[in-house]
């Protein structure tokens, strides 16, 4: 790392200091709830004040190790983290439930994460169903209101990403002078896997935004709202952000938000442009038979 | 095309994507949407130099089981092992908000009749989740299908289908986690981390993934079954599928939403209660949970047949 000298890699904690107003950082609370201070350590939950206003943080220890699942530490989203974080997100819910959007707390990510937990008991007992569970929770904050940003302070990696981060309504990325990182795997393994030339990939990664590893690249497919170019700058941004947010909700405009609000940016920054055509001929075809299927 | 009464007794495991796609619907009731006619390919392969597909992999459509519209997804693992894309990865979201859709014409055309005429969603997994051609398009395409989904809560079913060769595995492993029902055959497989990935991790001492019988008793559908994440273990026809689907386009949504593993407060805590339970265990295979949950010969089980293995085996009960 050591052409990045300020890069966040492994700092999470940090990262919430420098967000949130200082000292009102009350880990494991969220609304009545507590989380038992020892469960799923690779993730940090609590609630803080961003300018005055509540807000859920949910972020990645990557100083961490859990001790009952070994392959959990630097950042990896194991079982237990990935359940603490969806409680996170369910226990946000419950505390503003009778509240009216406006005042719906935001969720704020912080993502610094290289995967999920790649162990034999956690395939077990099912990976799969704690990371999914963490994105339905999220989703289903996201529809009832809350404004959640992600915030990818280092790594951002494939499944882990798609757990902690692209379920946000928005999502911002420092810069690659920060070292941060956003891909699906190394172009060693997609070159292992695909049996395709290593140089080939290498000479495409640098142009092709499909394919190629980094922020920039995923702002250009709509799956990054804003680059944050300055570290110090996190904190406005975020806050900027929230109130974006906040705004598109309450104007009922939830389809310009999270993952579907994404892929219209992707159309119009020329990333992803194929999709929405091909849905929309769906539509068309559907619509020609839909009697048949709806009044049958 | 084969006759669908043959479809039927015909091999689910052996299948291809269309004729899944066929044969879990109504005879004569499939209208394929976005087929290859339409030749929406993926605009990101031919810039790799790799071969395209017209339906890019996917069997998008809709049918019927009785007055039930069902929108169905079928992936096809034999076009770069069923994984998603720009292009297919649309094409199963708008799959999903189409059914959406059709619920709410329906609520709103025939609010009485909502029950008999409920749509459902059955997707058939056959996938190991992203495309790497298209890396950075195939993770977003797996986000908007977790949001569709949660659209979907309560107003309709998605079912999950797996029992084709290539499994259910990557982000589409945590997508079919998150579906109401899971139906599979004896050889269908469901995991997040691949076999060979696990061994990378953790060691060939501790998970061989050479080990063919050991893969099967971690992600495979008996071990499913047991662990309560198999709703319906069935044997190995189009037709037992089938049956299975019509089973669930029938239930109330109330019922649905008892066969969920995740999705709520109440569901992630009993999932707590599982992940503690095997952080204080410590398994070393799969068969230690089995033989805790009450199967005296746990390493009979992945020989039994289908139908031997539902008499005996116990599952982990749910509160």
């Amino acid at each position: 790392m050591d052409e990045f000298d300020n890069t966040m890699i492994g700092r999470g904690r940090d990262a919430i200091d420098m967000i949130v107003d200082p000292d009102t950082f009350q880990e494991n609370a969220i609304g009545t709830y507590q989380c038992e201070p020892d469960y799923g350590p690779c993730a940090s939950v609590g609630t803080a004040q961003l300018k005055g206003r509540p807000v859920t943080i949910i972020a990645n220890d990557a100083q961490q190790f859990n001790e009952r699942f070994p392959v959990v530490f630097g950042g990896v989203i194991g079982m237990e983290e990935a359940y603490k974080m969806a409680m996170a997100v369910y226990h946000s819910i419950e505390a503003d439930k009778d509240k009216p959007i406006a005042e719906k707390r935001p969720i704020l990510l912080i993502v610094d994460t290289p995967g999920n937990g790649p162990g034999k008991m956690e395939e077990i007992a099912g990976m799969n169903k704690a990371t999914g569970s963490y994105q339905l929770a999220l989703a289903e904050a996201r529809k009832t209101g809350h404004p959640v940003i992600a915030c990818v302070i280092g790594r951002a990696i494939s499944g882990a990403f798609l757990c902690h981060g692209l379920q946000a309504d928005h999502i911002l990325a420092l810069s690659k002078e920060y070292g941060t990182m956003i891909h699906v795997m190394p172009l060693t393994s997609i070159s292992r896997i695909t049996k395709m030339d290593i140089e080939k990939l290498e000479a495409l990664s640098t142009s092709n935004p499909v394919f190629a590893a980094g922020a920039e690249f995923f702002y250009k497919l709509g799956g990054v709202e804003e680059i944050i170019n300055k570290v110090e700058d996190m904190r406005d941004v975020i806050a900027r952000h929230v109130d974006d947010v906040y705004a598109t909700k309450a104007k009922g405009e939830f389809e310009k938000l999270g993952p579907w609000g994404r892929g219209l940016l992707g159309e119009e920054r020329g990333g992803r442009v194929v999709r929405l055509k091909a849905m929309a001929k769906m539509d068309e075809e559907f619509e020609a038979v839909a009697d048949q299927y709806l009044n049958a | 095309m084969q006759k669908w009464d043959e479809l039927e007794k015909s091999s689910f495991l052996d299948a291809n994507a269309r004729q899944r796609a066929i044969g879990m619907t109504d005879k004569g009731s499939f209208t394929e949407l976005l087929g290859p006619r339409d030749r929406f390919t993926s605009p990101h392969l031919p810039v790799l130099g790799t071969a395209v597909e017209f339906d890019d992999g996917m069997v998008t459509g809709v049918g019927r089981i009785g007055k039930h519209p069902v929108f169905v997804i079928s992936m096809e693992g034999k076009f770069i092992g069923g994984a998603i894309g720009e292009v297919n990865g649309g094409k199963m979201v708008g799959t999903i908000r189409l059914a959406e859709k059709a619920a709410a014409r329906i609520q709103k055309e025939h609010p009485d009749e909502y029950a008999a005429r409920r749509p459902l969603v059955v997707i058939s997994f056959e996938t190991g989740g992203v495309r790497l051609h298209e890396a950075n398009a195939g993770l977003l395409a797996h986000a908007e299908v977790m949001d569709a989904f949660q659209d979907c809560r309560h107003k309709l079913p998605i079912i999950c289908v797996v029992g084709s060769k290539v499994g259910c595995f990557g982000g589409m492993g945590f997508v079919a986690a998150a579906t109401d029902v899971i139906i599979m055959n004896e050889q269908g497989r469901i995991g997040l981390t691949g076999p060979e990935v696990i061994e990378q991790e953790m060691g060939k001492e501790e998970f061989d993934a050479s080990n063919k019988a050991l893969v099967y008793r971690t992600t495979g559908a008996k071990q499913k079954y047991i662990m309560g994440d198999c709703n319906y273990l069935v044997e190995d026809t189009i037709g037992s599928f089938y049956q299975a689907i019509a089973d669930v386009a029938d239930k109330p949504m109330a019922e649905i939403e008892k066969l969920r593993r995740i999705g709520s407060v109440k569901l992630v805590e009993e999932q707590m209660g599982l992940v503690k339970l095997v952080g204080d265990m410590q398994p070393k295979d799969a068969m230690d949970l089995w033989k805790y949950y009450g199967n005296e010969k746990p390493e009979e089980l992945p020989e039994l047949s289908t139908a031997e293995f539902l008499k005996v085996v116990k599952c982990r009960v749910r509160n």
